[in-house]
């Protein structure tokens, strides 16, 4: 049962992920100033940042959903997670504005405020989903268990 | 009995033994299976990288739709993408419009302003202007096309707050400017040009999606206004 809990959570978390990456990869002027309007990051480190995040979501994403190196995929998804949550946060807080830039966009948002809390709350849904398979270590319809195997450990002392 | 223990015993322990070089086998290959993957899980993320890169901002050098103010020589080229109705432009220009204007009198910089219609999904008034600049451009000339720019940017509409400035306030800007109302009105009076369209294939083709869009010396400029400034006095 855990194992398919296990497979549903992938599919969540990769999913958001994938259409996450997929929709800011191709646009990495919009990325870059969605990194930018958070004002936290300094300037040099900004465009790499927002050339970077997509890429490594859509990954992550794909890890995800299909299975490979699933503890590894889950533990960055939730750091990732972390670091938005910290992010968001330090926006509403500081008052500013802006769109989260979680899928496209970016920048001044004058709704922005209302829409922090929602924002907040998907991410630590997302997070928890995302601690459960690295805790889990296993779950149904994985490339890991065909990539990696595992000869369970037997009580070779015969008692 | 005692030797029938010690068969049993000694079968244990090769099984055991078997076991625990099938496990280190198995640990050998789950190793090499890991660092396969991690290799192409991260060489996905690096072609994500180019992905994205292959999306940055190429700028054409010179364009037909833009007005410059400077020296083509000096030492700081910078291109504006913008658009007359987008709220960061507006304060965009209020911070840099008279320092620019400074800068290139000074053989600073040379600053190319490029309109362009980004924001039809809130109204018309995005490629209304930017079709008007394009008949003051070419009824009255770069400088007064140049006024009018700053002005359109000055007395800048709220985004969403329709109904926009008409037709006739257009022209109003654009005689203010110092442009002729006979030689502008006709144009401005069609609403959107094939100046607009043309502008914004420009940009888009350029892959500029968002406003203002800041090139300097060629690259996208991601910092600061007053970064921005600092640099181009370097």
């Amino acid at each position: 049962m855990r194992e398919w809990l296990g497979l549903l959570a992938r599919l969540i978390v990769g999913g958001v992920w994938i259409v996450a990456g997929a929709l800011k990869v191709t646009d990495p002027n919009t990325s870059i100033q969605a990194v930018k309007a958070y004002d936290l990051l300094p300037t040099s480190v900004v465009e790499p940042v927002g050339y970077l995040l997509p890429a490594l979501e859509l990954v992550v994403g794909l890890a995800l959903v299909l299975g490979v190196m699933t503890r590894g995929a889950a533990a960055i998804s939730a750091l990732l997670f972390v670091a938005f949550i910290i992010g968001i946060a330090s926006a509403w807080a500081r008052g500013l504005e802006i769109d989260c830039g979680c899928f496209g966009g970016g920048g001044a948002d004058p709704d922005a405020a209302s829409k922090y809390p929602w924002e907040i709350a998907r991410d630590v849904g997302l997070l928890a989903l995302s601690g459960y398979l690295v805790w889990l270590r296993s779950s149904r319809l994985s490339l890991d268990a065909m990539l990696f195997r595992r000869t369970p450990d037997y009580d070779t002392e015969g008692a | 009995m005692a030797t029938k223990k010690n068969k049993a015993a000694e079968r244990a322990e090769r099984a055991a033994a078997l076991l625990r070089e099938q496990k280190q086998r198995e640990r050998r290959r789950n190793l090499i299976t890991g660092g396969v993957v991690a290799a192409v899980l991260a060489g996905l993320v690096v072609v994500g990288i180019l992905i994205s890169r292959s999306g940055d901002v190429e700028a054409p050098t010179a364009s037909d739709y833009g007005v410059a103010i400077g020296d083509p020589e000096a030492d700081h080229q910078v291109v504006v993408y913008e658009d007359f109705l987008c709220p960061a432009c507006g304060a965009f220009e209020e911070e840099t419009n008279e320092e620019f204007e400074q800068l290139a009198d000074d053989g600073q910089v040379y600053v190319e302003y490029r309109p362009f219609e980004l924001l039809s999904s809130f109204g018309d008034y995005s490629a209304r202007s930017v079709s008007a600049f394009g008949v003051v451009l070419e009824q009255s000339g770069p400088e007064v096309a140049k006024e009018f720019h700053d002005l359109l940017f000055e007395e800048q509409p709220e985004e969403g707050d329709e109904p926009y400035p008409d037709a006739d306030w257009l022209v109003e800007k654009a005689v203010e400017a110092g442009a002729e109302e006979d030689a502008v009105r006709p144009g401005i009076e069609e609403g959107v040009t094939e100046f607009a369209e043309q502008a914004t294939d420009e940009a888009r083709d350029a892959n500029v999606n968002s406003t203002p869009t800041v090139l300097l010396d060629g690259e996208t400029f991601n910092g600061s206004v007053d970064e921005l400034l600092d640099q181009v006095q370097e």
